[in-house]
């Protein structure tokens, strides 16, 4: 597979050493860099051959930006979990889905105002986004109480923190089946919303715009509060090395409930912006989980950054490879680029090489 | 006495027979005949005893359950003997079906392809569908291995979570493949025709077969399913017992220090899993011939994973009798939260009108709850007392491990 | 009154006991070295001491208080650091980001001047204050990691083996900082591997063998002993 990316690899009268120095070139960051950029320079040519117009690939890469805005959220809280509490959280999927869902469910409460246009939303959505974000948070410290202390407290295994995990997805997946049921419900049932009409034959929804300036506001967010705060501070020194934070007087404990909290309001966010972009269905974060994954593990685990560069990626992967693909395999892009990760830079993009 | 209920007692008396043959504690001159003889009685009883509706469902449980704990052996052979995290068992689950439908299926023609669209179909028998099942299955998890296998293990769950998304997106979207998004119909069921017209059956099985009813083939197919799952146990059992079982168990206890040559690791790891999905695959074979019709919904890639791990946690990862209790007492569970959301229906109607309609969900919760309270209070699963039970987690929890992290620790202090 | 009394400790991992009835104690403002063979129990004493493990019998008392229950980031508060022998560092943080999390239990206003007072004593960290520590070579690493624990300006610091994979040249300077830091009165307790210098530097030393006390004196006298220097100085 790694031969394969350098034409000098064919060469026969390679000698070993040479051969592992391109493989260690072919796993350094501008290289996978390189590959990740001709593969989505791959999907364009793909498309263009395809005869789609400049317009629509256009429109599809800002499509994607969009939807790895969406991605993107989720996966700066599981970044922040797998890099702190170090298992992946396979509920993580499930805690999107209770964020679109407890908006939802806010947003009934709540009297339906003006819409603010050009959006197609109106105030009381972003009063319920506001509201559910901390919900979320809570619900995952609570899980965490119930559950993952109990475990840390006792050493297990990686494997009982996974199970455990996947018991927790099922749980909270039934009862949002509980209580709101199987079938699609919309944020604004039959609103239109129409596109805007850009230059270049662009077409956009204000929404997509409102999702990746949430996103990228959230995400500035998180980056100033992992840098300049000293609770910022402790949660990358506990996901760096949990026993020296302990060592140095760091309340382990009380970095993993706000890690929880952070986690679970952005996996919220991530939700309601998925919600608002389709429809709410049971199933929506679990869709998201895979390309979750994907991203954080292309961004290196534990990097928020570089879960957003690694959601950006798939979410323009997804959306332009749908126009020669089946939209159905968008998780499947995904997931081909989680294993070209894994081949080339298991750390990936922004791990270290220690 | 009536002549159906002795029928139906013979072949009662399969299951129960390997039963014996397993658990009787005497010499196997005198096992034999203990347990041929027994089994018969116990069969005879249980079936005048039961009136034949709870009857076929004790049948019909026992096949679902009998194809679950193929599923959970397979599961143990990669996660309780090799350390392999998978979380895809519903793709190879998915493929073993629709592998063995599409070779013992006839290809569509005429008409018939316009409702029916699939790749092949080799009309062959059971056995080779069954067969090729498992060896498909097999070769998707090799094909997923060498990518994969030589990661973290928290990697290669992540893997095999898209994996079985993937399989089910693909059997869900290509409707050249098995009928995509429409139900795949009519997979032959083996020596059905014993049961619509006994005719085909030869002269003293005929006799015993007049009295059944084409709807009694169940009985036939819990000899097959409990057949196959005990050549599965035998199979997964002296191999893990083998001069092979024990490499795979010294590689999973010595991977981490490192102590093997890399090469070697990665080639019994890929083993392992490989015959792993293998069994997967058989069993999802079995599960497509008994249900005669299957569609992409019937794998659901998180719950059929999701009640198998349950099962081989309480079984106890590690040991094979356990995985198959573990099974029997999982979908014993599972099935009797259908009767307990039934019974609370009322006082469900009372909380929410729209409650009785999803009380599915409730049953999901509760097993759901119940993985969670192994997880927390019964890691080791159920048969804990034998030395053979989690062997891995005896490794990772907290008795040995923190003694090999000292050991490891205090060396470092020595270098 | 000793700073420190480990009284009778019996301790492990798991049900492996590693420590049998061992008894150390530290005197305000002295430096005690801890000697012995690979596997003695020097490392785990000291996490016993820091609460990283909990005595199963015996009692830890720092300056008459009870601490053998306390949790790590309790002891800290107490006025006793610990440098790790290995990982003692955020790799991923930088200089001036890892002195702040050594002084994390404090009120963000003392930090400045801590960390002023951290510079003075390690000028090299003052230059490189913003690298990310995991660049950075190990003796620098070791001065970083001595450095976030004098942020919280404790009574006693243990060290866990403070000159382990550094250069001689390096390893006589780390040995100078320590005793720099010990005549402004603090108490140290090191785990050595390199125990004659060691030993030279101590006031007073334990010789620990099999999870047990053997020999304890002064530095020079252990140095002196017969019996210590051809078992455990290498003649």
């Amino acid at each position: 597979m790694n031969a394969t990316q350098d034409p000098t690899a064919q060469a026969p009268e390679l000698t070993p050493r040479l051969d592992e120095r391109i493989r260690a070139a072919l796993q350094t960051r501008t290289a996978m860099a390189v590959i990740l950029a001709g593969l989505l320079a791959l999907i364009v040519v793909l498309a263009i051959v395809q005869d789609v117009s400049a317009g629509r690939i256009l429109s599809l890469t800002v499509w994607g930006i969009m939807l790895g805005g969406v991605i993107g959220l989720g996966s700066i809280g599981l970044t922040l979990c797998y890099g702190v509490l170090k298992f992946p959280n396979f509920s993580h999927g499930a805690m999107v889905t209770l964020g679109a869902y407890v908006t939802f469910a806010v947003m009934q409460a709540l009297p339906q105002g003006e819409v603010l246009r050009p959006f197609s939303f109106g105030w009381e959505f972003l009063v319920a986004l506001i509201v559910s974000m901390p919900v979320v948070g809570v619900v995952a410290i609570g899980i965490d109480r119930v559950m993952y202390r109990r475990l840390r407290q006792r050493n297990a295994s990686l494997v009982l923190f996974a199970m455990a995990s996947l018991a927790m997805a099922f749980f909270l997946r039934s009862i949002i089946y509980l209580v709101w049921g199987s079938d699609f419900r919309f944020y604004y049932e039959g609103r239109a919303n129409p596109a805007l009409d850009l230059p270049f034959g662009l077409r956009v929804q204000a929404d997509q715009f409102f999702i990746l300036g949430l996103a990228i506001v959230l995400v500035i967010a998180v980056y100033l509060l992992l840098e300049r705060t000293k609770m910022g501070k402790a949660m990358r020194a506990t996901a760096n090395n949990p026993e020296l934070a302990q060592v140095r007087g760091i309340n382990t404990e009380r970095v993993v409930a706000w890690t929880w909290l952070m986690g679970g309001a952005l996996a919220a966010a991530g939700g309601a912006m998925y919600g608002l972009a389709s429809q709410l269905r049971p199933e929506m974060g679990f869709w998201l989980l895979l390309p979750m994954f994907a991203a954080v593990i292309m961004g290196s685990i534990g990097n928020p950054r570089g879960a957003l560069a690694g959601a950006l990626i798939i979410g323009v992967a997804q959306q332009v490879s749908t126009a020669f693909l089946n939209p159905a395999y968008g998780p499947g892009v995904a997931f081909i680029l989680m294993v070209l990760t894994l081949l080339i830079r298991p750390q990936g993009l922004f791990g270290g090489t220690e | 006495m009536d002549q159906a209920l002795v029928a139906k007692s013979v072949f009662l008396a399969v299951p129960l027979l390997l039963l014996g043959l397993k658990l009787v504690p005497l010499r196997w001159a005198l096992r034999i005949p203990v347990a041929l003889v027994g089994a018969f009685v116990l069969a005879l009883i249980i079936s005048n005893l039961l009136p034949s509706g709870k009857l076929s469902y004790l049948v019909s449980f026992s096949i679902m359950a009998g194809i679950y704990a193929i599923l959970t052996l397979g599961l143990n052979t990669q996660w309780g003997f090799t350390g392999h995290l998978n979380f895809g068992i519903a793709g190879f689950f998915a493929v073993g079906a629709f592998t063995s439908a599409l070779f013992t299926t006839a290809a569509p023609t005429g008409v018939m392809a316009q409702y029916t669209q699939q790749a092949f179909g080799f009309e062959a028998p059971f056995l080779i569908g069954i067969l090729a099942a498992a060896i498909v299955s097999g070769f998707v998890a090799f094909l997923i291995a060498i990518p994969v296998l030589r990661l973290r293990m928290d990697f290669l769950a992540i893997a095999t979570i898209g994996i079985a998304e993937i399989i089910r997106l693909i059997f869900q979207n290509e409707r050249w493949l098995a009928n995509g998004p429409q139900p795949l119909r009519g997979i032959p069921r083996p020596l059905h025709c014993l049961f619509d017209e006994p005719s085909c059956a030869p002269g003293p099985l005929a006799t015993l077969l007049q009295p059944l009813e084409p709807r009694d083939y169940i009985y036939f197919y819990l000899c097959v399913v409990t057949v196959l799952l005990a050549l599965t146990y035998l199979l997964v059992e002296t191999a893990t017992r083998s001069p092979w079982g024990r490499v795979l168990r010294a590689v999973r206890d010595e991977e981490q220090s490192a102590a093997m040559n890399g090469k070697n690791i990665t080639s019994f790891r890929i083993q392992s899993f490989v015959v792993g999905a293998a069994v997967m695959g058989l069993g999802g074979g079995l599960y497509a011939h008994y249900a005669v019709t299957i569609d992409y919904s019937h794998f659901n890639p998180l719950f059929a994973t999701f009640i198998v791990w349950v099962m081989l946690m309480l079984g106890g990862s590690g040991n094979n009798k356990g995985a198959i209790l573990g099974a029997f007492i999982i979908w014993g569970v599972w099935s009797g939260t259908a009767f307990l959301t039934g019974m609370i229906e009322p006082t469900l109607a009372q909380i929410s009108q729209d409650l009785p309609a999803r009380s599915a969900y409730l049953r999901w919760l509760l097993v759901a709850i119940l993985l969670a309270g192994i997880v927390l209070y019964r890691p080791q699963g159920l048969i804990a007392e034998e030395k053979v039970v989690s062997r891995f987690l005896a490794k990772t929890g907290i008795g040995r491990g923190r003694r090999k992290q000292a050991r490891e620790e205090e060396a470092e202090t020595a270098s | 009154m000793p700073l420190l009394k480990v009284e009778n400790i019996t301790c492990g991992y798991g049900d492996m006991e590693v420590l049998r009835e061992l008894s150390v104690e530290v005197a305000e403002g002295e430096i005690v070295s801890i000697i012995g063979p690979n596997g003695a129990g020097k490392s785990t004493l000291m996490k016993a001491v820091f609460g990283l493990l909990h005595p199963w019998q015996g009692a830890i008392h720092f300056e008459g208080r009870d601490i053998s229950r306390l949790e790590p980031y309790q002891i800290v508060e107490t006025g006793m650091c610990y440098v790790p022998q290995v990982a003692n560092v955020f790799t991923q943080l930088t200089v001036e980001e890892n002195l702040e999390m050594g002084a994390f239990v404090l009120k963000d206003g003392d930090i400045g001047a801590r960390k002023e007072k951290i510079f003075e004593l390690f000028p090299r960290l003052k230059e490189r204050r913003r690298q990310a520590a995991g660049k950075m070579s190990g003796g620098e690493r070791q001065m970083v990691a001595m450095g976030s624990a004098l942020m919280l300006d404790p009574k006693l610091i243990l060290l866990d083996e403070p000159s382990a994979g550094l250069a001689p040249k390096m390893v006589d300077h780390i040995f100078e900082r320590i005793v720099r830091i010990n005549e402004t009165g603090l108490a140290i307790m090191m785990v050595e591997q390199n125990a004659t210098q060691s030993l030279r530097m101590a006031h007073r030393g334990y010789v620990l063998a099999n999870g047990e006390n053997r020999f304890e004196g002064t530095g020079q006298a252990l140095l002196n002993d017969p019996d210590v220097g051809r078992l455990y100085l290498g003649g």
